[in-house]
């Protein structure tokens, strides 16, 4: 996870890189652990008059070296590098027990505030420890603030059940370098303008830019019960969207995402193209489709929207979220928690499925997997963790904040998260069936049941907008016109397949009612499987840039096909086209 | 641009209903570097290179048009959309046709719900027109190249801001350096045609500490030049340096200032700052037009509203004063009119207002003060207020003047106001109108020779028509405040210079503070120094 513009990868590829680890005798101290240490030492005395001292506390620096470029159909729009430290400080008063975290007032700066938005980028171990012992104070004072509330606004509660606030954990010490890979900013800069000018030969795109963001660095994070973990964390991303519009005005758009924890493992010019390439085919099929109709009946997921389907009702569904304490039981601050609290040991998925997120795995079927990491952001080891077996809920990914039945973390935080803990994600989530078709056959058991139930035509979905390249005013939207229940994101490539086999491409459908519970009612799994990578962050359908913190995620599934689901075409007032015609395109990439 | 503003215009004029009477293209072209540092360490180093786009699309008729506001309504329309900063013919003319779509539904939306609203409401005081005619504007003029050396500024930066090592009671503090160059690229359906620009340079210092009761304080200073080369050299930035760490250190000791009503010296700087948000703002064109606005000096033009010794010209057209490069100057505003000094007080008499394309009654012309920042909608804005004295006299005298006023009125102290960050005004109506402006750097004046006393956690309040009266006279020396000011049409490089004023009657209060207490524990490294030897 890294801090705002992208974040990272707890990188973990490199098998060269892991002879660096904890062999050796340690080499001259890291400036950054001995002012860490030092003033960690130094804080542990920390007392407003009676008030008590840390239990813990936990310095995070964030280390990156951003670089990124956008481009709109051959010209570049914004080329900018930046380097940043940002720390993330810790301090928690109280005990494991009962401390100023998990309740509604946590997390907010109640302490002194000093001007401390950048992070001295230089080892200058003087400039470190003046940093950390102000972030060190600011966020004490913020610490005995809330806890103080905290037991204010208990004394008038009684709580259903009494949950630790934090669990222990075994100190990790993992120390590499950062990898420092060079960024070929020149070379990047070219690849982007080149793949953007692709949509030059598609003048219905009426839209499109083309994005890179490469970042390089790493993070330290030391507590005060003994964990010291140096870890590099790179990842680059290219992402191409486009929109166009239909002849009723709808506006269809399609993005695409290529991911590596390792710029130098980017897929090469030509898988990029075809990528862009297939894209700009998908817009344009989509601007010409007709609209999509009422249905109810099975669906089947293919390839990749089989692995996105799941990343969203299920991977997003295996972390429990903890209501804070003190909201007055109004239920307030948006918290929805998973759909899957209270059914440990129930059936959610057939019985011949099984889940396991194995962020320790490095690669599958020889392709790097980009979910993989080593520790997580609390200092835990990631473990292999198996979540659903033979379809029933075995486990959940954990934090070291205690949830209701489970206490003790799995090495799953990867993303801050509300009231002073953090979020749990998947790194990479496989997801098989013992019971599976030829992936062939999938198509042909859909048309079956439609014949069967003598249905007209059979639904496909190949591509889900997950994660979604919506706009945020379309995400409110879609979030506010929802009844019953979350909305799921918008299937993009939705088809039409009739009893005689053809497809028929159509737009501005969306499910209704598609939730965790209806992968019970999984028919058959293919025996193809897909590897989606994505960034995972915490905002609705894990929107491209919609929260500051990022996580890298891989869900390793295959084709579904699911009984009974709803579709409907999206009700909105479409603007009319526009009155100008697009001005023509020219051919030549760059006029002086 | 020039092609797409036609092809646009041209097929909107046909088609579209209601048709545009007016289309403008401006492209705002933004190159930067910057260094920041704190303690003898490099913070941060970005760079980037952008162009935004502007489109201004009017439709109806000059006489009533989408832009006009509605009781304090302004439509937006511009979006400030991000546009290639190569010169790439596809990309420049498919962003603008989008954007011109966008903007044009907006405007013929807002046209649409204007023509309701005024026929539902009495008639507005003054129905004067909404667009001006101007004669259109061809100049190309390329700003010279951005010339910024990170290398030397890094250099640079880490030893200005490693200086603070001295100032142990300095908490955090930061000095930082940018390079920036502005181009600019207007085209428009009148046929005025653009190219100009300017670049901008700045090294801004500041320190920040808290007092033992929670009373945060910051001390900074801040140099500008059009580039890199004309900030100051080392000796002088090492020197404000000192002062800033110097005033921070002294403000930590200083006592709280109480409410007081009395006699005060603006220094020159204070002055400036004091006249922008006072009267600089109240002057704005758009201003008098507005029924939710103040109003203050609406019906003032050919009256009296300073004293007659006083007299204020706002320059565009001036780059230098006294050898300082100043902020607010530029060549065309936003609107594409030449830039042109306009004497908006003669010897106190209000005569004229800051003018965009926005007419007022009685003011049927842009005196080129139409400014914005990429995104947001023109609105009239000051540049460089000059503030020009009759009454001038040499500073000391001007203490005395303080020190035997304060005796007239029989007050313990007078004040010297020597910095003050900025401040705020409401000028709408709706609100109290009165200002708010913040000092830094604040002395009592005693009159028995008592050496002046710093104090801290002064706010001046006051209504703005009361404050110019008591204006008794000025220093002799003008000096030069530059920054930027934030209004309705976003955030635009100004200046203000002004020579030292004294006013008979001035108030303060008692600042907002913060409840926290300082950092629990003592400055680490400094302890260490102390305690070495044990420790490693």
């Amino acid at each position: 996870m890294k801090p705002l513009v992208v974040l990272g990868a707890l990188a973990g590829v490199l098998g060269a890189l892991l002879a660096l680890s904890a062999q050796g005798p340690p080499a001259a101290p890291d400036p950054v652990f001995q002012a860490m240490k030092d003033e960690m030492d130094r804080a542990r005395s920390l007392t407003v008059s009676n008030l008590e001292a840390p239990y813990f506390i936990q310095y995070v620096i964030d280390e990156d070296d951003n670089f990124g470029v956008t481009a709109n159909l051959g010209g570049l729009l914004t080329e900018r590098h930046d380097r940043f430290r940002s720390p993330e400080v810790d301090v928690r008063v109280g005990d494991y027990k009962f401390d100023n975290t998990n309740y509604v007032g946590s997390g907010f700066g109640f302490g002194s505030r000093y001007d401390l938005e950048r992070f001295p980028l230089e080892n200058a171990y003087p400039v470190l420890r003046r940093y950390l012992w102000l972030e060190t104070d600011s966020s004490y004072k913020s610490a005995v603030e809330a806890i103080s509330r905290k037991r204010a606004a208990l004394r008038n509660l009684t709580q259903s059940e009494q949950l630790n606030d934090f669990s222990h954990a075994e100190p990790v010490h993992l120390v590499r370098d950062f990898s420092k890979p060079a960024t070929d900013r020149d070379a990047w800069a070219k690849r982007v303008r080149s793949l953007s000018a692709i949509f030059a030969q598609y003048p219905d795109v009426k839209n499109s830019g083309v994005e890179l963001e490469s970042s390089v660095g790493g993070y330290y994070l030391m507590n005060s019960e003994g964990a010291q973990v140096r870890e590099p964390e790179n990842v680059t991303y290219l992402r191409a969207r486009a929109t166009g519009q239909a002849a009723d005005g709808m506006t269809v758009r399609d993005a695409v995402t290529f991911h590596s924890l390792d710029a130098a493992r980017m897929p090469g010019d030509a898988e990029l193209k075809r990528g862009v390439t297939a894209l700009a085919e998908n817009v344009v099929a989509l601007a010409h489709s007709p609209k999509g109709e009422d249905y109810s009946g099975p669906v089947l997921f293919e390839g990749m929207a089989g692995a996105q389907i799941l990343a969203e009702v299920l991977g997003r569904n295996l972390a429990l979220g903890r209501k804070p304490a003190g909201d007055g039981g109004r239920g307030g601050g948006g918290f929805l928690n998973s759909e899957l609290e209270g059914r440990m040991g129930a059936r959610v998925l057939p019985d011949s499925f099984e889940v396991v997120d194995d962020p320790t795995q490095k690669e599958w079927r020889g392709r790097p997997l980009f979910g993989s990491y080593e520790v997580d952001r609390e200092g835990v080891m990631a473990k292999p963790t198996r979540l659903i077996e033979k379809g029933v809920l075995k486990n959940y990914l954990l934090t070291r904040q205690p949830v209701r039945g489970y206490e003790g973390s799995n090495g799953h935080a990867r993303l801050p998260g509300p009231y002073g803990a953090n979020a749990a994600t998947i790194g990479n989530l496989f997801v098989s069936s013992t019971d599976t078709v030829p992936a062939a056959e999938l198509k042909k058991k859909l048309i079956d049941l439609c014949r069967a139930r003598s249905k007209p035509y059979g639904i496909i979905v190949r591509k889900m907008d997950f994660p979604s390249s919506a706009t945020a005013g379309e995400v409110r939207q879609l979030l506010s016109g929802q009844q019953g229940g979350r909305p799921v994101s918008m299937p993009i490539l939705v088809y039409k397949i009739y009893p005689d086999g053809h497809e028929e491409l159509v737009r501005g459908l969306r499910f209704r009612g598609l939730n965790a519970r209806s992968l019970k009612d999984i028919l058959a799994a293919g025996d193809d499987s897909a590897a989606f990578e994505y960034l995972d962050n915490t905002a609705p359908f894990a929107l491209m840039g919609g929260a500051g913190f990022t996580a890298e995620a891989c869900v390793v599934a295959p084709s579904i096909l699911i009984d009974d689901l709803e579709l409907h075409p999206v009700e909105e007032e479409l603007p009319k086209l526009p009155v100008v015609p697009a001005p023509d395109l020219v051919r030549s990439d760059l006029v002086r | 641009m020039s092609q797409e503003l036609n092809r646009n215009y041209t097929v909107l004029k046909q088609k579209a209903d209601p048709p545009p009477y007016f289309l403008s293209y401006e492209v705002t072209e933004q190159e930067f570097h910057s260094v920041s540092g704190t303690l003898g360490t490099v913070d941060a180093a970005n760079s980037g290179k952008s162009r935004a786009m502007d489109v201004s699309v009017r439709v109806g008729t000059p006489k009533l048009d989408n832009y006009h506001r509605v009781r304090g309504d302004r439509g937006q329309f511009t979006s400030g959309a991000l546009i290639s900063f190569e010169d790439n013919v596809n990309s420049i003319k498919r962003r603008l046709w989008l954007e011109t779509d966008r903007a044009y539904r907006t405007a013929a939306e807002r046209l649409i719900r204007i023509k309701t609203n005024t026929q539902v409401r009495v008639a507005e005081a003054d129905d004067s027109d909404d667009f001006t005619t101007e004669q259109p504007s061809v100049s190309v003029q390329a700003p010279p190249d951005l010339k910024f050396s990170e290398a030397e500024w890094t250099a640079r930066i880490r030893e200005l801001s490693g200086r603070f090592k001295n100032y142990p009671s300095v908490l955090t503090s930061h000095v930082s350096a940018q390079g920036q160059t502005d181009t600019k690229y207007l085209v428009n359906t009148e046929g005025s045609r653009l190219e100009h620009g300017r670049g901008f340079a700045r090294v801004v210092i500041n320190a920040s500490a808290k007092a033992a009761d929670g009373t945060d304080l910051n001390t900074f200073e801040t140099f500008e030049s059009v580039d890199a080369a004309g900030l100051p050299d080392e000796k002088t930035l090492l020197a404000a340096v000192d002062r800033v760490a110097n005033d921070l250190s002294r403000l930590l000791k200083a006592p709280d200032a109480e409410p007081f009503v009395g006699p005060a010296i603006f220094s020159g700087r204070a002055a400036g700052v004091f006249f922008h948000e006072i009267f600089g703002h109240r002057v704005e064109g758009h201003r008098q037009k507005d029924e939710s606005e103040g109003q203050t000096f609406t019906k003032s033009v050919g009256v009296k509203v300073l004293p007659d010794f006083l007299s204020v010209v706002f320059d565009p057209t001036r780059k230098k004063i006294g050898g300082i490069d100043l902020n607010g100057w530029y060549d065309y505003d936003d609107e594409g009119v030449k830039a042109r000094p306009v004497n908006a007080v003669e010897k106190g008499v209000l005569k004229t207002f800051l003018m965009s394309r926005s007419p007022i009654k009685g003011f049927e012309q842009s005196n080129g003060h139409g400014r914005r920042q990429p995104g947001f909608e023109v609105v009239s804005r000051q540049s460089n207020l000059i503030v020009e004295s009759s009454n001038a006299v040499p500073e000391a005298k001007l203490r005395q003047m303080l020190i035997d006023e304060v005796k007239k009125q029989n007050k313990p102290y007078g004040l010297y106001f020597r910095d003050i960050t900025g401040g705020f005004t409401t000028t709408q109506r709706a609100g109290l109108q009165a200002f708010k402006v913040i000092p830094v750097i604040v002395y009592r004046v005693y009159t028995d020779g008592r050496p002046d006393e710093l104090v801290r956690g002064a706010d001046i309040v006051g209504t703005p028509l009361a404050s110019f009266s008591k204006i008794l006279a000025t220093s002799d020396k003008p000096e030069v405040f530059n920054g930027y000011c934030g209004a309705e049409s976003g955030s635009v490089p100004v200046s203000a210079v002004a020579p030292a004023i004294l006013v008979s009657e001035i108030e303060i209060e008692k600042k907002a503070k913060s409840n926290d207490r300082p950092p629990l524990l003592p400055e680490p490294t400094t302890m260490e120094n102390n305690t070495r030897g044990g420790q490693r």
